[in-house]
């Protein structure tokens, strides 16, 4: 009795277990095949993908997603039905995915995703902590200013209307009040400037550099790229809350640079088109494109209406404004912290599927650079470069540091 | 180490003069330029208080105003379409042919983002090895010259290309006789081009034109064998080479692949203790001829004679009829029939050259290599070179047909003779009779100011090509950027004036599958640059010719010069030709015999300069007949022989462009039209002194090492005897530092002496590869190049006083008492950062700007140097460069560096460094990085040769090794425990990281003699120090 508890228990959780690596695996596989034309519960270039299981049979779904366009051809009902639906659009062929693989993403799609992102948490996270360089500080800091200086007027003027006052009530005292401060050895202004002219003016140039060099610094700061919490408008306002976070689509399918070499490289706009070649928004612009995505078309030469490139086009590339910027002195390579290190995109990006607009989270300082390689461990196993490498470390974790991860050279060439 | 002066690298070195002495003491040559900094003019200081309160005032308020700024705007702009294979970040490389000269080496270029930035040897060529030359590597340099034409002119006023074919093809229809002047064409498809051309034009013939001809070799050859053809040369095979004058390791036919072929029988090992003997006869010092066993000084009129009495020694031997009434010369003591034995006695495995363009003196060449049987082995008359051409008596009837008015139109195609003409006026003034003149050079040079219409070809790197350098060995050149400017190649223009208008690219696709067959894959070829098909089997070559007609003129010639003093004029490694004179990579490489860049002038030996009473930097008049040159610098060149001079070609460009323009003279006014060849040679000079002085940029003396001995060399015989010969000084160790733990890697480099011929190719590839940027002539003068690395060329004395066994070379110097400057021995050292593991400039530095790293390299951090130079002041071995300049966008130094386009050259991978900041070279540390992330990305370990530095890969003699010392079978690893590796200055225990390998030469002499009664000394000393130790101990 015992034992055939036990033995069902295990047979459970083998099971459960099973069933989870299906879905993990599924998930892996949908974020990397599917996103740029599915979600699962709306419809964005191909159809929403829930219930899908439901609505055809699963040896259907095997053979439309190795190769639909063969069904298409083929003549089968429910193939041509969707083929027309969507204006003979094809559907990627998958023939790479095997079959148990193609199972595991329907049993992802079964657990129906993550839950979608809600609405209005992240207006606040887009703000910058500190937000010195944000258009309504500034404008805070410009309106505080105007009051300051609209009261230092009024108690002038305040003063000269008292001053009046007085002189129209004492006029023998007007003379000698109005004495010259020049000649007022009493005075501040006289001690500072006729006594001791040199203190006088090395007072005021001091008070000058200081300030002027607060702007220097800052300046300077703005030309080597610390610049945390910047936030330009771009050209096109493009929403990674809406593409990475409400559809969930996988970074590097834009940033495809980003585990080859040193750039993460920003997509082109024929990168775009893959979607927005279906994706118009017209449903929210009454029937005309989203103006924001005829700017790609205009970039690209795309008429949205014959559904065609436009021959001979003269085509503009997007001039996007670039938020990250690290001197030119300092060499950073994508592949070795994306593809190697492992580190998450929002390591250093912060979290870009929450941003409407994209602000730097980070300062990109040296500092910053130098106290993650104090800390994060190299991930010897599984790449046989380290391991052969660290075969004499008996197995020891080290981090990058004692790799030699902060040495000048490793960085600064 | 008693013989303390053995080398030396300058004669002001060797006499200590005054100006060296003291200009040694002081680790930079000059201050900081603050005078020229404040002062336009090089006048007095001028400026006062009130000129300094304007400055600060005016910088204060700049620095308020820019501070108004909001964050600078940096765009990002992606692609339109991303092109599939473009990473932007990652770099592209595309096999090619490199198209600096006719050579035709395989090459690869690699590109970032669409714009080639580097250019390497492509190592899977059978032929050239993976070796490029300097010119090769400059050539790149040339694609992004702001001078170069941008669209086509006519009449010197901008033009379209439409309307200029228009008239083009009403022209040449009209024309009753047209002309194609062409430089050396090594490309089957334009071959063809012409002959289309020439079927379109039936009126139409082309002329070949070279600056530097080799028609007396094709001639000789076609009269020897009936073959015109410049043979191939197998330097592998050749276990006795003599060269009378043949530059092959620098100038001469193809350096590359000679040098490739030439070291593979110079490198020796404790296994292999065998090498080829190389013996040079030559009147200046050249490249190959400091590399050379055995040189022979002579005047360039006994070249004929010597010949001839080695053939009459030969034939002696070989059985066959000598030739009469030849008088008898010997050099020095028995210098010809030493040679003649070892010729004789290498037989089948020996290989005669002459680089002369006389027909007599190569028949002589021809005859004797046949009876030596080197044809088939060494010399390859079927499987033969298109990399070199010359039809001189065809030219010179093409200037008479344009003089006598019969020639209505011309086309110039990659030649230059307005300039490069030994009476460029005679030229220009029969060129202006013919109606039609066109030219497809890339510029407005000499040729080109005379013709109506300019139809700018591409450069290489934006064209589709081949070329056949060999018989059957074909590569491919593929465009790696799109068209720079509104250029069109040269081919397709001529495609289109015969009216065909296909594509030179489908073109040269169709002409290949006609050539190869369809069997052949075409982008398998592009993919690698170049095919091999089955070489010819050799026919006999059975010579032919009459020689009887040799000896009266050689004869002559010898006897009426013997007392003159005689010109040879030749070319130097880097300026060449003059093509690429206006490349300012090519014209900062200092040659590498003289070491001197920036200027061309006039070498004489000691002796002569004695008698005639010149020394450096005199400024003279050479004249020969009606020919002049004014205002020619002299420098006294060791090694020259007796009563003659050498002027370099390639220089006093008027029509070159910015960098080439004024800079030396054009020496082609000395060569002449004689016996139906071009002469490089004037058999009676004179020379007068200006009374002015002239400062040469000679980098020689400059980070001098105090007369310390750097060099370890020792003869084949004591190396035979003892592997460690020559290598046995070590000194005696006390060690200030604390040893490092090196637990990844440990770079390390290695340099063979023995098979380094210093012909600076690392040196621009240096460049190329880490932005190290140009500084002009007067710079280079007060010692401020910046190359990370120099190749020293030292000089030593032979030998002459002790009284060991009389060898071959014994026997030379028997009767030479004086000291003998025309017999040096010549050794060159390549000197970069030397990676110290105790290094004494990181001690120095205030700010840790150079520090090590736990891979045994000496970093050098660029944003932290606030330019103390006291690590400069510190180093042994003066391979730091200070940044005394701005030297980009910098209007003084108006070379590549300071206009957007020459900018697009520079390495994305490397920090283009400021004013005020040190550097050095780094091991090509971005090189390292970038492979061991390859490594990690393939998830593999490293292997030996992942990571190659700029110099290494360029290396055309394999000379520099590098790897990983870590790697215990790694090859540098072993090169570390080879007997003949040594360390500079190992006294001062700073443990570089390049080790270097002594010299061998092939000799008798005893060289290393000496040394070894030192290293019983060194051990001695080293007994005593023990012995204190004890004491201390005690």
């Amino acid at each position: 009795m015992n034992l055939q508890k036990l033995v069902t228990l295990f047979t459970a959780v083998l099971i459960t277990h099973l069933a989870f690596a299906d879905v993990a695996e599924g998930e892996k596989l949908y974020n990397a095949n599917c996103t740029s034309c599915h979600a699962i519960n709306e419809k964005i270039v191909g159809p929403a993908l829930k219930d899908v299981d439901k609505r055809h049979s699963e040896i259907w779904i095997l053979k439309w997603v190795k190769n639909s366009q063969a069904m298409v051809k083929a003549g089968d009902p429910e193939a041509v039905k969707i083929s027309e639906e969507y204006n003979g659009s094809v559907m990627t062929a998958f023939p790479q995915l095997s079959n148990d693989q193609v199972k595991s993403i329907l049993a992802y799609i079964k657990t129906g995703g993550p839950a979608p992102a809600t609405a209005g948490s992240d207006g606040a996270a887009a703000k910058s902590e500190d937000g010195f360089y944000s258009n309504a500080m500034m404008l805070g800091l410009a309106l505080f200013a105007f009051i300051l200086i609209l009261i230092v007027f009024i108690l002038l003027s305040v003063r000269k209307v008292v001053e009046n006052l007085y002189f129209q009530t004492f006029p023998d005292q007007a003379d000698e009040i109005k004495i010259s401060w020049k000649l007022n050895k009493t005075s501040f202004r006289y001690k500072l400037f006729k006594k001791h002219p040199v203190v006088g003016v090395l007072m005021v140039s001091t008070l000058f550099i200081v300030a002027l060099s607060i702007y220097g610094f800052d300046y300077g700061n703005k030309e080597v790229g610390v610049q945390k919490g910047y936030a330009p408008t771009q050209p096109i306002a493009y929403s990674h809350e809406l593409h990475a976070g409400k559809y969930k689509i996988n970074c590097q399918y834009c940033h495809s640079g980003a585990d080859k070499g040193k750039q993460a490289t920003i997509p082109s706009a024929s990168t775009c088109m893959n979607c927005h070649m279906h994706v118009t928004a017209k449903e929210k612009y009454n029937g005309s494109v989203s103006p924001e995505i005829q700017k790609i078309y205009t970039s690209i030469g795309w008429d949205a209406e014959k559904r065609a490139y436009i021959p001979n086009y003269k085509q503009q590339p997007i001039k996007w404004i670039r938020i990250h910027n690290l001197p030119d002195h300092a060499y950073f390579n994508h592949a070795q912290h994306v593809k190697i290190g492992k580190v998450e995109c929002q390591a250093c990006h912060g979290s870009v599927e929450t941003m409407k607009v994209v602000s730097q989270q980070h300062s990109l300082q040296m500092g910053w650079c130098i106290n993650c390689h104090r800390e994060a461990k190299v991930d010897v196993a599984g790449n046989d470069y380290y391991e052969g490498l660290h075969k004499n470390l008996n197995g020891k974790s080290i981090t990058v540091a004692e790799n030699g991860g902060t040495e000048c050279g490793k960085c600064h060439y | 180490m008693e013989n303390k002066n053995k080398y030396w690298r300058g004669l002001e070195e060797l006499n200590n003069d005054a100006a060296f002495v003291a200009g040694k003491k002081n680790e930079f040559a000059e201050g900081i330029p603050l005078l020229e900094a404040l002062n336009d003019d090089e006048g007095e200081f001028q400026s006062n208080r009130r000129d300094f309160l304007k400055y600060f005032g005016f910088s204060i308020s700049a620095v308020a105003l820019a501070a108004c700024n909001q964050t600078p705007i940096k765009n990002v702009i992606p692609y339109v379409f991303k092109p599939e294979n473009i990473t932007p970040g990652n770099a592209n490389w595309y096999a090619s042919t490199c198209g600096a000269c006719p050579t035709g080496c395989s090459i690869l270029v690699k590109t970032r983002e669409g714009r080639p930035i580097k250019i390497e040897g492509n190592s899977d060529s059978p032929v050239f090895k993976g070796g490029v030359c300097a010119k090769g590597h400059a050539s790149l340099l040339g694609l992004y010259d702001n001078e170069r034409l941008q669209a086509p002119k006519k009449d010197n006023n901008s033009s379209t290309w439409s309307e200029i074919d228009g008239e083009i093809a009403k022209a040449l229809s009209s024309a009753k006789n047209i002309r194609i002047v062409h430089g050396t064409v090594n490309s089957p498809t334009t071959k063809k081009v012409l002959i289309d051309f020439a079927a379109k034009f039936p009126n139409s013939k082309t002329v070949n034109y070279e600056a530097v001809s080799y028609a007396a070799l094709i001639e000789a050859n076609k009269n020897a064998f009936g073959k015109a053809v410049v043979p191939s040369y197998n330097f592998a095979n050749a276990k006795v080479i003599v060269s009378f004058a043949a530059d092959f390791l620098g100038t001469w036919i193809s350096p590359v692949e000679f040098a490739k072929a030439w070291v593979s029988k110079r490198k020796v090992s404790a296994t292999n203790k065998e090498m080829s003997r190389h013996i040079q006869f030559e009147s200046n010092l050249s490249m190959t001829g400091s590399n050379a066993d055995v040189r022979y000084p002579i005047k360039p009129s006994m070249e004929g004679i010597i010949l001839l009495n080695l053939y009459n020694k030969i034939a002696a031997k070989a059985g066959a009829p000598i030739l009469p009434s030849v008088t008898n010369v010997e050099v020095v003591v028995n210098g010809i029939e030493l040679t003649a034995n070892e010729l004789w006695n290498a037989k089948g495995n020996s290989l005669l050259i002459s680089g002369s363009n006389n027909l007599d003196n190569q028949l002589l060449v021809a005859a004797i290599n046949s009876m030596l049987g080197n044809f088939g082995t060494t010399v390859d008359l079927d499987n033969f070179s298109n990399q070199v051409s010359g039809d001189d008596s065809g030219f010179e009837k093409f200037v008479e047909e344009m003089e006598s008015g019969a020639v209505d139109a011309v086309i110039f195609y990659n030649s230059n003779p307005a300039y490069s003409y030994y009476n460029s006026s005679r030229f220009a003034n029969a060129l202006k009779k013919v109606g039609t003149t066109i030219t497809t050079n890339s510029s407005t040079d000499e040729t080109g100011v005379f013709c109506k219409y300019q139809c700018p070809d591409n450069h290489y790197l934006e064209s589709w090509n081949d070329a056949e350098p060999k018989l059957g060995y074909l590569g491919l050149t593929q465009p790696t950027i799109t068209k720079v400017f509104d250029t069109r190649q040269a081919q397709e223009s001529l495609l289109i004036w015969s009216g065909n208008n296909e594509e030179y690219y489908s073109y040269l696709k169709n002409n290949w599958s006609t050539m190869l067959g369809s069997s052949v894959d075409w982008n398998q070829c592009i993919h690698n640059g170049f095919i091999v098909l089955p070489s010819k089997s050799t026919s006999s070559n059975s010579f032919n010719a009459n020689l009887s007609g040799v000896v009266a003129p050689i004869t002559t010639s010898y006897t009426q010069s013997k007392d003159k003093l005689e010109l040879k004029v030749y070319q130097k490694v880097s300026i060449g030709d003059g093509t690429h004179a206006n490349n300012p990579w090519l014209q900062e490489l200092p040659d590498p015999v003289s070491r001197t860049c920036w200027d061309n002038y006039l070498t004489i030996g000691k002796a002569s300069a004695d008698q005639l009473d010149l020394k450096d930097g005199d400024v003279v008049t050479v004249s020969s007949g009606k020919n002049k040159i004014e205002n020619l610098p002299v420098m006294v060149q060791p090694g020259q022989a007796n009563k003659t001079i050498g002027i370099a070609l390639g220089y006093g460009r008027t029509n070159g462009g910015k960098v080439a323009n004024g800079v030396g003279a054009n020496a082609y006014t000395f060569t002449s039209f004689q016996n139906g060849t071009v002469s490089y040679m004037v058999a009676d000079v004179s020379i007068s002194k200006t009374g002015d002085g002239y400062k040469l940029a000679q980098t020689q003396t400059h980070h001098t090492i105090e007369g310390r001995n750097l060099i370890r060399d020792a003869s084949l015989k004591e190396f035979q005897n003892d592997s460690k010969a020559g290598n046995h000084d070590s000194a005696h160790i006390i060690s200030l530092w604390e040893e490092h733990d090196n637990k990844g890697h440990k770079w390390g480099m290695a340099i063979d002496m023995n098979a380094c011929t210093g012909c600076g190719s690392c040196i621009v590839s240096c460049s190329a590869e880490n932005n190290v940027p140009v500084v002009g002539r007067k710079e280079v003068i007060r010692s401020r190049e910046m190359h990370w690395l120099r190749i020293d060329r030292y000089y030593t004395f032979k030998d002459t006083n002790t009284k060991a066994s009389v060898s071959k070379e014994k026997e030379i110097n028997a009767d030479d008492n004086a000291i003998d400057f025309e017999n040096v021995r010549v050794q060159f050292q390549p000197v970069m950062c030397q990676q110290c593991n105790h290094a004494p400039c990181e001690t120095v530095c205030p700010v840790y700007a150079t520090t090590h790293s736990s891979e045994g390299l000496n970093q050098m951090t660029y944003n932290r140097c606030i330019g103390t130079r006291y690590c400069a002041n510190n180093c042994p071995y003066k391979v730091r460069r200070f940044n005394w300049f701005k030297l980009r966008d910098n209007d003084q130094f108006d070379f590549y560096m300071n206009n957007d386009l020459g900018r697009m050259v520079i390495n994305p991978d490397v920090t283009v460094r400021s004013r005020g900041v040190m550097e050095k070279c780094t091991f090509c540390v971005q090189r390292i990085q970038a492979g061991k992330l390859k490594a990690k990305l393939e998830n593999r370990t490293m292997v030996d040769g992942d990571v190659k530095t700029a110099c290494q890969q360029s290396c055309p003699a394999d000379a520099i090794v590098f790897g990983d010392l870590m790697d215990k079978d790694s090859e540098i690893s072993k090169l570390y425990r080879n007997e003949r590796s040594y360390v500079m200055l190992e006294e001062y225990n700073v443990q570089p990281s390049v080790y270097y390998m002594t010299k061998i030469r092939n000799t008798d002499e005893t060289i290393a003699g000496t040394h070894k009664d030192a290293h019983k000394g060194g051990n001695e000393k080293h007994e005593e120090h023990k012995e204190e130790k004890e004491h201390a101990h005690s």
